[in-house]
């Protein structure tokens, strides 16, 4: 069966995989929460109370497991990686330490939201949407700090193997930082404004065209307008930083095995890594050097130009950077669908085609949160600390991982089946097919 | 006090937190499982609706307990998972089951949509977890983890499949036990009320019974442990500990039941609190000792500073929480939840 290393970084990316999914709702929610409610509040239109009231019970049920999740991998972090720890959690740990706060302020007013409708005054309610926004944020902050200091290690200095002189701050502000949280903390707001569009355009498509129904989509989706072309740009500054910062990462994600002046654009294609090319790409000139270094003739480096045994697998980059970069293109192309034909017909009267390409888009967001995790997971191997601790130096001396991985894919198994039982049945899901006005009291 | 010493007051404060608070939750699908008499349902019920709002924030004092031990301790967080592999695994899988099915049938009850076996999943998982996390602890105190030259020296099973961890185990969910029972008191009224004093009384007895049973199985399997007991700092806290449990005897016999929850929570505080003073200043007897495995001073220091900081947001926020759900449980509230 598998060896240790080997099945720690399954495990550690199965429950990674897993969590994510979940906080990137956890952090979208709460907006479309405030939205909700604040809009309720400010028009008195009862329909927008009861998307909040709705939303609220996905949010639970949703926060819980990614509650339980996030313990799965704080204990993972001892159970596979103490050598890691050993070394880097003095560095790094601070930062957690203010994520378990905001994680902490997220819980105490989600539950105080979730219970106190009935017990609150309105405003007070929809005021706890806001600590719950703001320590969701704040979060993802943290935590992707933590990620990008792996890429980018900061504040410390190594003797004798040890760690020392470290500055838990500098390592905080490591020079990735800035990109990584940006790019993961925009994808959530993304991914839920498309999620719940989804679920709208379901039931359109299945002929409930009804006011709220319309209200709804129309709310997550200006909530993913805002937030898409951002996404886009931050993108684009994350590869650029990549490309001066982490050239091999970079050059894995474009399929460049070799240094060259005026390097193509690759769009799909097999990096071949016997025959040292991507093949069947599609090939715009010139491109590359000018979105890295905005110049056309300016030299990428390859991956054929860095140590043999310091490279990533071009193939677990190259394919999930595609992934990532064709969903993100093709939200931005629905939601402008979406929005250029309401401006142009001057009502809200989406049609069966768009209304699928919306449905074919939920999805999209989780999917290329988890293509630009694997991007940038796959593309530091094989240093679990970017060239100062390699991945298989890390794990830990204990035997039976191997069983701990498939304990944990049944555990991970069981959770997504109560989840589809409990979110997909009709009186679990936010929008109730039969439904003409919601019956507000 | 030195930083190191600080940052351990921390993870025992956390301990102690986790256990009153989260441990209360545990109990609570002890209870689940024991639940008998003609107001069986009537008991579960009442245990769900007083946990709803409050399980995950409580369940977040075990987050801060992993990130203190990893951030101001590293070494000893990576020693601990390593010696405690087994049992650190299963209290996790615990964790997660409990949780899982808490969420799954709390919320899909609301919805009409019971999912099968989350009851018993939550018992199960509720009971295992205490009694792994208790067999640790007991693996840790009990100077079980021995290492040589920086690794971890003791196999997979021999720190904490041994007598004195398994009495530990018990302890652990027997004070879970006691605490929900406790605790319910005060949130319900009537024969329901009764049940749970009833249930508070005995769990006490076996607390006490056990606690004193772990002194001589101390004395045959555990001796670093033992040998500690005799100093003045143990001895106090545990007479402390000791006194506190007498006066929870004392106060549900009495029905005397706004002290019930307070008094619970300090024998449980305290017989932690013996733990830890049986413990300083090794962090994993009889090997590392707290400041042998503390991290670095820079981020003692900026770990410590962020927790008033920290506090100062949190507890007006908890006040806020607790305050909001502090009422009678036996009855629905007048409106539930969104539904």
């Amino acid at each position: 069966m598998f060896d240790t290393v080997t099945s720690a970084r399954a495990l550690m990316g199965m429950s990674l995989a897993f969590h994510i999914s979940f906080t990137a709702v956890g952090i979208g929610l709460p907006l479309m929460l405030f939205l909700a409610e604040g809009i309720a509040l400010r028009t008195g239109n009862p329909m927008y109370r009861e998307m909040a009231k709705r939303w609220t019970r996905v949010a639970a049920v949703l926060f819980a497991v990614g509650a339980v999740s996030g313990t799965i991998l704080s204990f993972e972090f001892g159970l596979l990686w103490p050598t890691f720890m050993d070394f880097s959690g003095a560095i790094i740990g601070f930062p957690f330490a203010l994520e378990g706060f905001a994680f902490f302020t997220e819980a105490i007013f989600l539950g105080i939201y979730i219970y106190g409708w009935d017990r609150l005054s309105p405003r007070a309610h929809w005021l706890c949407t806001v600590p719950m926004m703001v320590s969701a944020a704040a979060s993802a902050l943290f935590v992707i700090s933590a990620n990008a200091w792996m890429n980018q290690p900061a504040g410390f200095e190594v003797v004798n193997g040890k760690a020392v002189n470290v500055d838990p701050i500098a390592a905080m502000f490591n020079r990735a930082m800035p990109y990584e949280v940006t790019h993961g903390t925009l994808a959530a707001y993304v991914t839920t404004g498309f999620a719940v569009a989804g679920v709208y355009a379901v039931a359109m498509l299945r002929g409930h065209r009804s006011e709220y129904n319309k209200r709804a989509l129309v709310l997550a989706l200006a909530v993913a307008a805002v937030f898409t072309p951002l996404q886009i740009v931050s993108g684009d500054l994350s590869a650029r930083f990549l490309a001066h910062r982490q050239p091999e990462k970079f050059a894995a994600m474009e399929g460049q095995f070799r240094t060259e002046r005026g390097a193509p654009l690759r769009i799909g294609g097999f990096p071949d890594p016997g025959a040292r090319e991507t093949k069947y790409a599609i090939e715009i000139p010139r491109l590359t050097s000018i979105l890295a270094f905005e110049n056309a003739d300016a030299t990428v480096r390859g991956l054929d130009s860095f140590p043999q045994d310091a490279i990533p697998d071009v193939r677990l980059v190259h394919y999930p950077f595609q992934v990532m970069v064709a969903s993100g293109s093709f939200m931005l192309f629905v939601v402008t669908w979406f929005f250029g034909i309401a401006w142009w017909r001057k009502r809200i009267d989406p049609g069966r085609w768009l209304l699928r390409a919306l449905v074919a888009a939920a999805p999209l967001g989780f999917v290329a949160i988890e293509a630009g995790w694997f991007v940038t997971e796959f593309g530091r191997q094989p240093w679990i600390i970017w060239h100062l601790m390699r991945t298989d130096q890390a794990a830990t001396p204990r035997e039976g991982v191997a069983f701990l991985l498939l304990v944990f894919f049944l555990v991970y198994v069981a959770l997504t089946i109560g989840l589809g039982l409990l979110l997909l049945r009709p009186s679990g899901s936010a929008a109730r097919p039969p439904q003409e006005a919601p019956d507000v009291a | 006090m030195s930083l190191e010493v600080l940052a351990a007051g921390v993870v025992l404060i956390g301990l102690i937190a986790y256990a009153m608070f989260a441990g209360a939750d545990f109990g609570g699908g002890v209870w689940t499982a024991l639940a008998w008499g003609p107001r069986a349902r009537v008991q579960r019920e009442a245990i769900f609706r007083a946990m709803g709002p409050v399980w995950e924030t409580n369940h977040v004092w075990l987050i801060l307990i992993v990130v203190t031990l990893f951030t101001a301790f590293p070494r000893a967080f990576g020693d601990l998972f390593t010696a405690l592999f087994i049992p650190l695994s299963i209290a996790l899988i615990g964790i997660v089951f409990r949780g899982a099915a808490f969420a799954f049938r709390h919320y899909g009850s609301e919805g009409g949509a019971r999912l099968p076996a989350t009851g018993i999943v939550f018992s199960a998982a509720s009971i295992l977890t205490p009694l792994t996390m208790g067999m640790a602890l007991g693996a840790i105190a009990g100077g079980q983890i021995t290492i040589r030259g920086g690794q971890v020296a003791t196999e997979l099973y021999e720190p904490w499949l041994r007598p004195f961890s398994i009495v530990c185990g018990l302890i652990g969910v027997a004070m879970c036990g006691f605490l929900t029972a406790s605790y319910m008191t005060t949130r319900t009224g009537g024969a329901l009320r009764e049940d749970f004093r009833n249930r508070a009384l005995a769990a006490s007895l076996v607390l006490g019974g056990l606690t004193t049973a772990a002194i001589p199985v101390a004395y045959a399997d555990a001796r670093p442990f033992f040998d500690r007991l005799g100093s003045p700092a143990p001895i106090a806290v545990m007479s402390a500990a000791v006194a506190m449990g007498v006066a929870s005897l004392v106060v549900l016999w009495r029905r005397w039941y706004a002290l019930a929850p307070p008094v619970a929570a300090g024998t449980v505080a305290l017989v932690i609190a013996a733990w830890g003073a049986v413990q300083y200043p090794y962090f994993i007897l009889p090997d590392e000792r707290i400041d042998s495995v503390a991290a670095g001073h820079a981020t003692l220091v900026a770990f410590l500073v962020s927790l008033p900081i920290g506090a100062l947001i949190l507890i007006p926020s908890l006040v806020l929480l607790y305050y909001t759900f502090s009422e009678r449980t036996d009855r629905p509230a007048p409106e539930g939840p969104p539904s």
